[in-house]
């Protein structure tokens, strides 16, 4: 079990209104090689700061301490080639004026050096391997001529075609409805498979990162609460806040909080 | 009698040439003081529902009973008269407020425009409505982009419950709440329709928090009723493919799939 990066006394802040805020807070861990690892917690707890870190995509006035080495690489990752970012929004993420074909193709021709007809034909297989229905007229579409949920398809084709070996997925599927998530959820089981990536899932919802990860990390207030495998978070969480979110969650077979005696029905 | 019955509800718009049903002849009702949630996938029409019935956009066909009356029917003064009783709170406050407007400010606008409270009397009475929301009397002079998003989301159901409704179309209400908020807003829904008898058009992805708060559920499938019932009933055993597929989509703490 080699660590893919290894995050060491991360503190990162952000310059708010005059005043210095941190996002993250001399944080340690690593990400190991070929793990699916989800980062979980609410607004402000800082798992999108620490997906953007890993990623070298954090503002520049944003001052990191702290140290990101990436002992799986044995070099610094090339943004595009070694980490794929799949963001929440694929339509903040696509070109709108550009075929998709084009703008998946333009990834795999920068950074593997393909020719464009090369580039094109892997564009295509890419289209098929994210099951997008009909791939050579969807090589020539736009990106509002898709569904919310195939727009995030053609997203992870680009953020996969030049074959990186981390993928992060930061809130990929919340904008989705339940039923298109699952398909997402399960499209990144199953990439991360057959190319053997390792996969960072950040996400709000602790019930979908037990799904898909083998670990979760959880975060609070820019701090890590607690890290450990999915079923040792789930079934015996060490700390009262990962405790909390559990309760939070409100399953399909959660005790109804509706009290039936005196009303209507 | 029902509180609000809606018969035959048609809704359609045009999308590359062809007409598209979102809303096609969809009937239910609901009773005072019950939560009728409307669950189903993106573009199932759900939304377009809550819409209709709030009269932000008219149907091409069928009839919408509020309070006894044609709803439909109704212009002018008596439509905002009777808006009173029905009203709204969104998944976004901060979209449905102007942020730089404090929080009196944006609880003040009901109770003058419906004539419920005089000048003088309504900084008392805005005092009462954000205690009745569980937040702090200070809270009113702050601007409604500085609180919190919880906390805004308290604003808007004050503001709602300000003018006495009997009715309140909460659409994905508590979808973008944090999970630990969410718990608490949803009990205070709860507690406000205990209280004042308030029903609610409770309208939800979520299938998890509509089988805890829901009476009874309506599945919508591309503009039409799939399935309808007790909400625990409908959700613990789905009988539609859309039902099924809602079920089997929602996301498990203890799965089999890991």
């Amino acid at each position: 079990m080699t660590a893919l990066t290894s995050i060491r006394d991360l503190t990162v802040t952000y310059r708010r209104d005059g005043t210095a805020v941190a996002a993250l807070k001399n944080i340690g861990l690593d990400v190991v090689t070929g793990e699916r690892l989800a980062v979980i917690g609410e607004s402000g707890s800082g798992k999108s700061t620490l997906a953007l870190a890993i990623a070298g995509l954090l503002p520049a006035a944003s001052r990191i301490d702290g140290r990101i080495e990436w002992p799986g690489l044995g070099r610094a990752p090339l943004g595009g080639r070694d980490i794929g970012f799949v963001f929440q929004d694929p339509s903040a993420s696509l070109d709108p004026v550009m075929p998709i074909g084009k703008q998946i193709a333009e990834v795999a021709r920068t950074h593997l050096g393909l020719t464009w007809p090369q580039a094109y034909a892997k564009a295509k297989n890419l289209l098929e391997r994210v099951r997008l229905p009909d791939p050579d007229s969807a090589l020539l579409a736009f990106p509002h001529q898709l569904s919310g949920g195939q727009k995030q398809r053609v997203a992870i084709a680009a953020a996969i075609a030049a074959g990186p070996k981390l993928l992060i997925a930061d809130e990929a599927t919340s904008a989705l409805d339940t039923i298109v998530q699952a398909e997402i959820v399960a499209l990144i089981r199953r990439l991360v498979a057959e190319d053997g990536m390792t996969l960072l899932f950040i996400s709000h919802d602790i019930a979908l990162a037990a799904e898909l990860a083998e670990r979760i990390a959880v975060f609070r207030h820019g701090q890590l609460v607690e890290l450990g495998a999915t079923a040792r978070i789930v079934d015996a969480p060490a700390q009262p806040y990962t405790r909390a979110l559990l309760d939070a969650h409100i399953g399909l077979d959660a005790e109804p909080l509706l009290n039936r005696s005196g009303l209507a029905t | 009698m029902s509180l609000l019955a809606v018969s035959n509800l048609t809704k359609r718009y045009r999308r590359g040439g062809k007409s598209i049903a979102a809303v096609d002849d969809v009937s239910f009702h609901i009773d005072p003081g019950e939560t009728l949630a409307l669950a189903g996938p993106s573009g199932s029409g759900k939304s377009t529902i809550a819409r209709l019935v709030l009269r932000l956009v008219e149907p091409d066909a069928g009839r919408i009973e509020f309070e006894g009356d044609d709803f439909l029917a109704l212009r002018a003064a008596a439509l905002r008269a009777r808006r009173a009783r029905l009203q709204m709170v969104f998944q976004d406050p901060l979209a449905a407020f102007n942020p730089r407007a404090t929080v009196a400010r944006v609880l003040d606008d009901p109770l003058r425009i419906h004539g419920i409270a005089s000048r003088s009397e309504r900084p008392r009475r805005i005092a009462a409505l954000l205690e009745r929301v569980g937040l702090a009397a200070e809270l009113a002079s702050r601007a409604i982009h500085e609180i919190s998003g919880g906390q805004r989301q308290r604003v808007a159901i004050a503001r709602a419950v300000a003018t006495k409704p009997t009715l309140i179309v909460l659409d994905e209400a508590v979808s973008a709440l944090d999970v630990s908020v969410r718990g608490q807003i949803l009990e205070l829904l709860l507690d406000l329709q205990r209280q004042e008898r308030i029903a609610y058009l409770f309208i939800s992805h979520d299938l998890g928090v509509v089988r805890a708060v829901a009476h009874r559920v309506i599945l919508l499938d591309a503009g039409q009723i799939a399935e309808s019932g007790d909400a625990r009933a409908v959700i613990d055993a789905p009988r539609s493919a859309i039902g099924k597929a809602l079920v089997a989509a929602a996301p498990r703490l203890h799965g089999t799939r890991r």
